[in-house]
């Protein structure tokens, strides 16, 4: 048994010092109905123990009890029993001031009031004349009891509550004070809502979400308003079923009808209140200027990344420049270098041939005869050419040192090998010239008629006759090998197929040869003509090569124009080639003709050519 | 609504079902209220129950046995390892998880443990359906307390995969105190219980302590060398050793003779659970011999007697771990099927003589009993996941009010204790002689049971100007609210004249 002790004189309330420790972590077990209680407690962020919520509660409810305050309704006793439909039912009980917060508590008490105020036999007892039948008012608040009590009805009439501003603001009104305006609006249709905790509207300092969400719950209202107790017959009057039927059928369409008004009237606010809302306006510019920053800095890195590039290109190319202007620099000293370096070369060897010819002279070419001496001369000036700087130099020192008769000597042993050098030389020379015809041989007589040896003669004409019957004539090599063995000297008979193995070869043949060949031919000419026109030298390689080998040659189309134009202008045509020359574009008057007389040639050619198989073919016969 | 609570145990399964506000085991379809956890596999079905641990004798390598020891475990874990080294039948690792190789015959099958699992749980599931219907598929599971993350799903995964709808896992213990519904009549008031849990191959202890109804584990200690199955190796090694002593011949070393004195072994320990005397018969254990011994309790006991000890010891080393006396336990659970051991009560009675063990329930359905009732609170609630609210915050320490006894000597009594959770509220009706004018309520804090020391003191409310009382004591209410972080309220009123001292005590930051 603890007693508590008395107090000190002096002693008061007071706080010694503050707690020491703060409340500590626990794990605990999830079992038992005081865990769930506790984390239920918990998630409902309830500050006081259990015990005080409910506490207050009970509280809370006896004081709404003594709260509650009727206000009678003035018209009460003129209504119509009849005309109960058109009554408001929470006026007649009082409960006007209320509506539809009224609980189901108060709306018993207020009844309960009522009834011992208005009953028949209260006004009775109290001397009040009573109408005889249905007619009391009192039939009124009976049932206004009825449709209030009844949770289903009650919804019904609080449906379509007469005090229930049903307006929805315009545009227009909203223009300035748009929180004003629609706030009231949206807290005084938000009762209609079947989900609790409808979003407020907010204020403009409200986040996105918070107007997202606003927006898309009234945008998906779900609304509990119903207009059942508009119905214009009542279902319950019908005497049968079809009536019954029927009825319900009418009602149920204009209440779908009115449903649909309704939707439609918190469809307008919402959108009214959408178009006017400050907030979406600004968060469509903050949108807006947030893209176009972005779309900026897009544009901005792309720029940078651009310039960057050029600026690295710039560098390379730079550094490119730099590379080449000194490698250039390197190799222009270098050649300076090798300039100077062969300048002095050339001095020395310059001087070094002067000496030889000084001590040559001043030996008197090592003899008295004059022709002798002319003949020194002349290979002391082949030694001077030939002879490098070293050998020259070491030749100078042997001359310069010793006497006349070892100089003599010594000279003209490098004479002598000098001498033999360019003999070798030239057989070197001679022998490579062998082994390429020798090479050139074997080649064209690969096809097993080396026998067959082709002399320049042959091969001119083989030439002419292949530049004669251009590519596409008809059975052109045979033609060819024909031409030949009727121009032919030799006396050789060649077939087609050595003809065309030839040229083949003539084809591939290196410059080399080519120009061997071209020599062989030019030494003909001279030999055939006589005279050497010196001026004249590539008239027989250009034949060689082919007609208008300066000219672009004639293209197909070129070719159609010009057939053209010489059909359009007969021979007799004043200007003839002028106005061919103009048919055909690209090409002068001049080139023109040249062509025709090309042309007019093949043709003959050809001509005879063909003449001539015909003739070989029917003397075969 | 119905629910369902399930444990499933090393060596056995036991199911109970929350009907009618009533929690009650449910017998399976051999009559038994509680199911051995095996599982055989035959060539073409896979047998569970009584039938697959009769029939282990000759299928001993396809009977997959003790599976909650290594569900959910990898093969790194200590404890599986030891599981896989003592397991019967082969168990191998397979893709990086462990897994059973069943030889059916032609092919080696390989069984996940939690399928084995999911086969117990589905037939636990048929089990209750038999009582309830096939609708009711709510259930709370049990879990050891010293199951880690992996192990819990695992087992809650094969729940699933049964077509159970886990409602949550609870601990063992928990579900223990919850059947006796401890603490849950009033919710004021801190009491501490000692779990003590011996399964077929673990011996569990935990110390809980219930305040305002929700239950806090102490300290908790697991011994997997102490449980039923010891007892029967034990009493088994006794009727080898009698064979012996009558046959010359020792058995031992064959498995199935072996195996076959651990049945009879095992039936011979529960018989004498309630009997003096158990007798063992075994026909032709060996070479066609038959076996037949008479074992006495006293026998029994005598044999298991260090295996006792164990126990005892146990409970000792708990309680000194947690920093406890045999006094300051309030009661005594007892589950587990070798709790029904009459010596080991005894052993436990002398330990703690002042109150009174919970055996009232028999201690092999105690936890499927407080598991069925869980689901009952929970069935139909909505947002079961708790598992971030597990923490929650409690007072750090005791609040005392000093007062003076008949004697005038100066007492110390409890107004709010320490762990309550919070925000709570406490209310006292203290006494005060009625003839003096003043009281004085003078408030400590203290933490553990050492007395309040005066600098402990760091408030006093003061009631002054009271009306005279002669002879007899006034009544004084006091009211403790404490608020989540830590911060006490105290209202003292006489109920008399109505006089009212309130005073708020912040906590030091």
């Amino acid at each position: 048994m603890l007693l508590l002790p008395s107090a000190a004189d002096g002693q008061g309330t007071a706080v010694t010092h503050a707690l020491i420790s703060a409340s500590t972590l626990c794990q605990v077990e999830p079992v038992g109905r005081w865990f769930e209680a506790f984390v239920k407690r918990r998630n409902r962020n309830a500050s006081a123990s259990f015990q005080e919520l409910e506490d207050k509660k009970e509280l809370s409810e006896e004081s709404e009890d003594e709260e509650l305050q009727l206000e009678e309704f003035p018209m009460l006793k003129t209504l119509d029993p009849k005309d109960w439909k058109n009554q408001d039912h929470y006026a007649v009980l009082g409960l006007g001031h209320v509506r539809y917060k009224a609980t189901q508590r108060q709306i018993k008490a207020a009844h309960k009031a009522m009834v011992l105020k208005h009953h028949p036999d209260k006004r009775k007892a109290a001397g009040e004349p009573i109408k005889e039948g249905d007619n009391d008012y009192f039939t009124c608040i009976t049932k206004a009891y009825e449709m209030l009590s009844d949770p289903v009805k009650r919804r019904a009439f609080n449906s379509v509550d007469p005090t229930f501003d049903n307006s929805v603001p315009s545009k227009s009104e909203a223009k300035d004070n748009f929180f004003e305006v629609f706030s009231p609006v949206f807290e005084r249709n938000s009762r209609w809502s079947n989900k609790k905790n409808v979003p407020k509207l907010g204020d403009m300092n409200s986040s996105f979400e918070d107007v997202d969400a606003f927006y898309s719950f009234w945008y998906n209202f779900d609304s509990w308003r119903e207009f059942s107790y508009l119905d214009e017959e009542e279902k319950e009057k019908a005497e049968c079923r079809d009536e019954r039927r029927w009825i319900e059928k009418q009602n149920r369409a204009t209440r779908a009808q009115r449903k649909k008004e309704e939707m439609n009237r918190i469809r307008t606010l919402v959108d009214n209140a959408y178009s006017c809302d400050p907030r979406i306006k600004k968060f469509k510019e903050e949108e807006k200027a947030k893209k176009e920053a972005e779309k900026k800095a897009k544009a901005e890195a792309k720029r940078k990344e651009q310039e960057a590039k050029e600026k690295q290109r710039q560098a390379e190319l730079e550094a490119a420049r730099l590379a080449k202007e000194k490698e250039e620099e390197e190799v222009r000293q270098q050649a300076l270098l090798a300039k100077k370096e062969k300048d002095i070369q050339k001095k020395a060897i310059k001087k070094e041939r002067q000496k030889l010819r000084n001590t040559c002279k001043t030996w008197n070419h090592f003899s008295d005869n004059e022709a002798e001496r002319v003949k020194m001369m002349e290979e002391v000036e082949k030694l001077c050419d030939r002879l490098e700087l070293a050998s020259l130099q070491c030749l100078n020192e042997t001359l310069t040192s010793s006497t006349k008769e070892v100089g003599k000597a010594t000279l003209e042993k490098q004479i002598e090998e000098v001498n033999e050098q360019i003999r070798k030389e030239k057989e070197e020379a001679e022998a490579r010239m062998r082994q390429a015809s020798k090479n050139a041989e074997k080649s064209t007589g690969r096809s097993g008629n080396g026998s067959k040896n082709w002399s320049e003669d042959d091969l001119q004409l083989l030439i002419k006759a292949v530049n004669l019957f251009p590519a596409g004539t008809n059975s052109r090599w045979e033609v060819i090998a024909n031409y030949m063995n009727i121009h032919s000297s030799s006396g050789v008979k060649r077939t087609a197929k050595d003809v065309i193995s030839k040229a083949k070869s003539l084809q591939k043949l290196d410059p080399h040869q080519k120009d061997d060949i071209n020599k062989k031919a030019f030494d003909k000419f001279k030999k055939e003509h006589g005279v050497v026109p010196q001026a004249d030298n590539a008239t027989p390689s250009e034949r060689f090569e082919g007609p208008c080998t300066d000219f672009t040659p004639w293209t197909t189309e070129e070719q159609k124009l010009l057939e053209q134009a010489l059909k359009t202008y007969p021979v007799n045509t004043p200007e003839r080639w002028e106005k061919i020359a103009e048919a055909v574009p690209g090409r002068t008057k001049k080139d023109c003709m040249k062509r025709y007389k090309e042309l007019v040639e093949m043709v003959k050619a050809k001509k005879a050519a063909q003449e001539q198989v015909l003739n070989a073919s029917r003397a075969k016969k | 609504m119905a629910a369902i609570g399930v444990h499933l145990g090393c060596t056995s399964a036991c199911v109970a079902v929350y009907k009618d506000g009533r929690a009650d085991v449910v017998a399976n379809d051999a009559g038994d209220r509680v199911t051995p956890a095996v599982v055989a596999y035959a060539e073409k079905e896979e047998i569970v129950g009584l039938a697959a641990k009769q029939s282990r004798i000759r299928n001993i390598s396809n009977t997959v046995m003790k599976v909650k020891q290594i569900l959910g475990r990898s093969s790194d874990d200590p404890q599986a390892q030891k599981y896989i080294t003592e397991s019967k039948c082969s168990v191998i690792e397979k893709n990086g998880k462990l897994r059973y190789a069943i030889d059916t015959g032609e092919e080696t099958k390989f069984v996940n443990p939690e399928d084995v699992a999911r086969l117990i749980f589905s037939k636990m599931k048929e089990t209750a359906h038999s009582v309830l219907g096939s609708d009711a598929n709510d259930v709370v599971i049990t879990v050891p307390f010293d199951f880690g993350e992996k192990q819990k799903k695992a087992l809650g995964d094969a729940a699933g995969a049964a077509g159970f709808n886990v409602l949550r896992l609870i601990h063992e213990p928990s579900a223990a105190l919850l059947a006796y519904g401890i603490g849950q009549d009033s919710p004021t008031g801190k009491s501490n219980i000692l779990v003590f849990k011996l399964g077929g191959t673990s011996l569990s202890l935990s110390v809980m302590e219930v305040n305002s109804g929700i239950y806090r584990v102490l300290s908790t200690n697991t011994d997997d060398n102490i449980g039923g199955a010891h007892f029967t190796e034990t009493l088994a090694q006794y009727l080898a050793s009698e064979f012996q002593r009558s046959f010359k011949h020792d058995v031992r070393g064959n498995a199935r003779a072996m195996m076959k004195l651990m049945n009879s072994a095992e039936v011979a320990k529960h018989s004498l659970s309630t009997l003096g005397s158990a007798n063992c018969f075994l026909d032709s254990l060996y070479e066609g011999q038959d076996f037949d011994c008479n074992v006495s309790r006293a026998r029994f006991e005598l044999l298991c007697s260090p295996l006792f000890n164990k126990c005892i010891e146990a409970i000792r080393e708990l309680l000194d771990q947690s920093g406890f006396t045999a006094d300051d336990i309030n009661k005594v659970v007892l589950c587990g099927g070798s709790s029904r051991i009459p010596r080991l009560q005894q052993l436990i009675k002398d330990l703690f003589p002042a109150i009174e063990l919970l055996n009232s329930i028999p201690p092999d359905e105690v936890i499927p009993i407080g598991a069925a009732m869980e689901a009952g609170i929970l069935i139909g609630k909505e947002n079961l996941l708790v598992e971030d609210s597990l923490m929650i915050e409690c007072s750090a320490k005791d609040i005392l009010v000093k007062g003076v006894d008949e004697s005038g000597a100066d007492r110390f009594t409890v107004l709010f204790p320490s762990g309550t959770p919070l925000p709570a509220r406490r209310q006292h009706t203290l006494q005060a002689p009625g003839s003096i004018s003043s009281v004085c309520l003078e408030l400590y804090e203290s933490e553990g049971k050492n007395s309040a020391k005066e600098e402990t003191k760091f408030a006093q409310v003061v009631l002054q100007d009271l009306d005279k009382k002669e002879n007899g004591l006034r009544d004084i209410l006091a009211v403790l609210t404490m608020k989540r972080d830590g911060s006490l309220h105290v209202t003292c009123t006489d109920q008399e004249t109505g006089k009212c001292e309130a005073i708020t005590i912040e906590v030091a930051s």
